[in-house]
């Protein structure tokens, strides 16, 4: 054990790791919003679109739920090159995660509009609603309380993931921990300081996520 | 590409590939069953009352906490690098298992506790009464109604935990997905070897996920028929 940690040499990088931070927020924010429409896209097809677009709905979420994020992205990155499709890095990372959360997204949806019940829209329709007002003041609001932890979860889920990205070389968080930490050889300090970071992260983030649940949909979260 | 696929699906590839996958289950296995005892004895731990018995409780929060809140591409890093500092030339394969026994049972902790926060207090509070030590009110009460919670959860995290070794091949660990770029590396086409490598995930993680449906419906049928009984 001849190893002893020396934090001062990666002093000098540790502004540049931390600024990684940036690349892995804008990448989680994309690809959740992304997502989040694409998926709610893809939930509305399953459950009010006629029988052939909900089969390809279905086959949709079955496929994407189980496949691997990060064979999805070494394909892409990899292997699509050989048939003449060029991705960058970044392009690579938003269409895996995009393609990926979608599948889990559209499932989240699909619960929260099941659990709006016939009569509350039946009621709806007697006061003399008209769709897009049943949508607005009926189903979002029911739809955001109810799906709201499981969205900010997969949030989380979401941020974390980013850090896969780092492997086609996107340079964030973890891809900007891997370049100092084969510049500088002191890996542990390297690793351990974007471990705080991604605690740290998420843990603003569940508590940001918390407060905009209460603040805007009244929903009662737990802070961490 | 009639060329490729006939360099690729040789019986050996495919032998190659199968043992890749065996890997993976048995790194997906070993991490479940890690995780649901070390998940427990977090879960536990987290529940004792007592001021001396605090740092304990704070430790085993923590320990969930930060563990979860750390991807497992960094948990991966830091237990290899911490792993040869300690230990040099540790097995990768070892490599492996400690840092998905420590994410498992992370994420074990929090499916635990919450199966166990599924019974009823009333029957806790009776028990504690008649003086039930809590090791076996969680042993002879909790746990045979928890299990009912903890089961379907379990399953649907192995769900998603299989598609999270493939993160092992990175550390240079021999799985599913290291197969599939050791062939990727001999020059075989990486599109037809991922698009194998894909399927094969497929292949093990759907019937998975339809046995932890099933699972899932028919503990909840069971529980409503012992309900109306």
């Amino acid at each position: 054990m001849n190893y002893s940690l020396q934090f001062g040499q990666i002093a000098a990088d540790v502004p540049y790791i931390l600024s990684g931070a940036w690349p892995t927020l804008w990448i989680t924010f994309v690809t959740f919003f992304a997502a989040a429409a694409l998926g709610m896209f893809i939930a509305m097809a399953r459950l009010k679109a006629g029988p052939l677009a909900s089969r390809l709905a279905g086959l949709w979420v079955t496929l994407t739920t189980n496949s691997p994020l990060f064979v999805v992205l070494f394909f892409l990155f990899n292997g699509l090159p050989n048939w003449g499709i060029l991705l960058s890095p970044i392009a690579a990372t938003l269409i895996a995660f995009i393609v990926i959360s979608s599948g889990y997204l559209a499932e989240i949806q699909r619960g929260g509009i099941q659990s709006v019940r016939q009569a509350e829209l039946d009621a709806a329709e007697t006061l003399g609603m008209s769709r897009l007002q049943i949508l607005r003041f009926v189903i979002a609001p029911h739809v955001i309380k109810t799906t709201y932890p499981a969205l900010s979860n997969f949030f989380i889920f979401t941020m974390l993931g980013t850090s896969m990205a780092s492997l086609v070389g996107v340079n964030e968080l973890t891809g900007r921990a891997i370049e100092v930490s084969s510049r500088t050889f002191r890996s542990i300090e390297v690793f351990s300081l974007v471990a705080v970071t991604y605690v740290v992260l998420s843990l603003l983030a569940s508590a940001a996520l918390a407060l905009v649940g209460r603040w805007l949909f009244r929903v009662k979260a737990r802070m961490i | 590409m009639v060329d490729h696929m006939f360099a690729l699906f040789t019986l050996g590839n495919m032998q190659f590939l199968l043992r890749g996958a065996g890997m993976t289950l048995l790194l997906t296995v070993i991490g479940c069953t890690a995780g649901l005892i070390g998940g427990f004895l977090l879960a536990y731990a987290r529940g004792i009352k007592g001021t001396l018995a605090a740092p304990l409780r704070w430790g085993a929060t923590a320990f969930v906490e930060v563990f979860r809140r750390i991807p497992f591409l960094v948990t991966l890093f830091l237990v290899l690098y911490t792993a040869q500092m300690i230990v040099p030339r540790t097995p990768l394969f070892w490599v492996a298992v400690v840092s998905i026994c420590l994410l498992c049972s992370a994420y074990m902790a929090e499916i635990v506790r919450s199966g166990m926060e599924s019974v009823p207090a009333p029957q806790i509070e009776a028990a504690e009464v008649m003086n039930f030590s809590r090791w076996r009110i969680t042993w002879m009460i909790v746990l045979p109604q928890a299990w009912k919670v903890i089961l379907p959860s379990t399953v649907s995290y192995m769900v998603m935990f299989v598609k999270d070794t493939a993160l092992a091949s990175q550390a240079g660990v021999f799985e599913l997905m290291f197969a599939g770029k050791a062939l990727a590396n001999r020059g075989l086409d990486p599109f037809l070897v991922f698009a194998t490598v894909l399927f094969a995930y497929f292949a093990i993680s759907w019937p998975l996920a339809r046995f932890g449906r099933w699972l899932e419906a028919r503990l909840a049928r069971r529980t409503h028929e012992g309900d109306r009984r």
